[in-house]
């Protein structure tokens, strides 16, 4: 009966494969699973290359979708890798404005207290700014009544005692990962 | 007679007690002194060779920070809306007193920039750019990225950095002043220039995938799914690397591919049982609508 349950639910994604949620491209040979985690039945294997549906994730995996190789499961998350993602490439298109943010943004980094000290020397200005005149990185002034008003917006002991409260939210103890472990 | 060289003898004694003892005296007193010396001579040794690592003093940290962030701020002021920022700061401060260092004064803010970035200063301050924030979905996502943030402040990656790119004495000059006279003053300024220019330069490629590491473990301990963090980085991952957004990201980062590859396979099987951790979407979402 599962099988049958398997087969059509199969059939029936063959057929709305282009309205998966994302689509995404193996990067390592994966196995398949038909649950998320590594003791589940192990359907077969996908190899790198193979473009994908993505569907959802449970914590290290994701739940995957090949017409090539008729098969759907989970694989581990860091086998598969979702390409572009339309509803993130349109936000782009009226951003422009970024650039000259970018720009501000690293004119004033630069010349940071130029005008306070004057420590700024030409090998400083043309270190960490790409393609930034002298004139505009001295137009640049550090802005402390912002730095107060970040100040004001501080947690206390009493807001966070009742942020975690209404959001569930429950400590424990993990240990860190070291970093050389495979 | 006899009484006569008794007492000759005792004088001679006496006197041979009284110059030794001086001599004692003498060498006590200027082994003591040496002493004091080579302990001053070692304090100051110690304090330099502490200075030289970046071990710079906790004050002395965060007046550094509350400087670059000024800076940051000059370049891209904080969003207004009072309730973003203090629920920003509420999710960085619950997040941060998971670390070893919860008891710095930690300030976040979200910056009005649609640049897809965020910014660690050291002494706890951290900005995250609006167009990183509504790339987000869920508390969760925020949560990892503000604790990837903390991770740099935490082990001290920008003071490290900065150690490296100045000169030596002129960072041990500024750590033993950091107030002074002009002189301080204008290298205290040639420090905040390298530390600004390091948010445009980026930080060795080690710093962030150890900051990706240490982020999804402070997450889980916070009670957040860890796994929240490869959401994001698949986010980032599915935008056009050479969009505008992404430039100072792209070029501060390793490729994000690199980092959700090497961050899965190290999270592989160790957080599994903290992937039931809360987003707390709903929540994420009545803030962010009220934009």
């Amino acid at each position: 009966m599962y099988f049958f349950l398997r087969i059509f639910l199969l059939f029936f994604l063959l057929g709305t494969a282009a309205q998966a949620d994302q689509q995404g491209i193996v990067v390592r040979q994966a196995t398949v699973y038909d649950d998320a985690n590594s003791a589940a039945r192990q359907i077969g294997k996908i190899p790198a290359g193979v473009t994908v549906s993505i569907f959802e994730r449970r914590g290290g995996w994701q739940e995957i979708f090949s017409a090539e190789r008729s098969m759907i499961g989970w694989v581990r998350i860091y086998q598969v890798r979702a390409s572009s993602n339309p509803t993130v490439t349109e936000q782009k298109e009226d951003s422009r404005g970024f650039l000259s943010g970018l720009a501000a943004f690293s004119r004033k980094a630069s010349g940071f207290f130029t005008q306070d000290s004057g420590a700024t020397s030409s090998g400083t200005a043309t270190i960490g700014v790409r393609g930034l005149s002298e004139n505009e990185i001295n137009s640049a002034q550090a802005d402390f009544e912002e730095l107060a008003r970040m100040k004001k917006y501080a947690s206390n002991r009493t807001r966070l005692t009742s942020f975690v409260a209404v959001g569930g939210l429950k400590a424990s103890e993990v240990a860190h990962i070291p970093q050389d472990n495979k | 007679m006899r009484g006569y060289r008794l007492k000759i003898l005792l004088l001679c004694l006496c006197l041979t007690a009284l110059v030794t003892s001086e001599v004692y005296a003498f060498d006590f007193d200027a082994f003591k002194k040496q002493l004091e010396d080579n302990s001053e001579s070692v304090t100051e040794s110690l304090k330099k060779v502490d200075q030289l690592r970046g071990k710079v003093s906790t004050a002395d940290e965060i007046e550094i920070g509350a400087k670059l962030t000024s800076g940051l701020l000059g370049a891209a002021p904080l969003v207004a809306n009072a309730e973003l920022q203090r629920y920003v700061n509420d999710v960085g401060s619950w997040v941060a007193a998971q670390s070893s260092r919860k008891e710095l004064p930690w300030r976040f803010g979200v910056i009005q920039s649609q640049g897809v970035n965020a910014f660690a200063a050291p002494g706890g301050y951290i900005v995250v750019t609006l167009g990183l924030y509504q790339l987000l979905a869920n508390e969760a996502q925020l949560a990892t990225v503000l604790a990837h943030e903390i991770a740099h402040v935490v082990r001290k990656h920008h003071l490290e950095a900065l150690q490296k790119t100045m000169k030596r004495d002129l960072w041990t000059d500024l750590t033993v002043e950091m107030v002074g006279d002009k002189q301080d003053r204008e290298n205290m300024h040639k420090l905040i220039n390298s530390g600004l220019q390091l948010y445009t330069t980026g930080l060795d490629r080690r710093y962030e995938f150890e900051a990706d590491l240490y982020a999804v473990v402070l997450a889980a301990r916070a009670g957040y799914d860890p796994y929240a963090f490869l959401d994001v980085l698949t986010t980032i991952d599915s935008i056009n690397p050479d969009s505008s957004e992404l430039a100072v990201f792209m070029n501060t980062h390793p490729p994000t591919s690199e980092r959700l590859e090497t961050l899965a396979r190290k999270m592989d099987g160790r957080l599994d049982s903290y992937a039931r951790g809360v987003d707390n979407a709903a929540r994420f979402r009545s803030i962010a609508a009220k934009q």
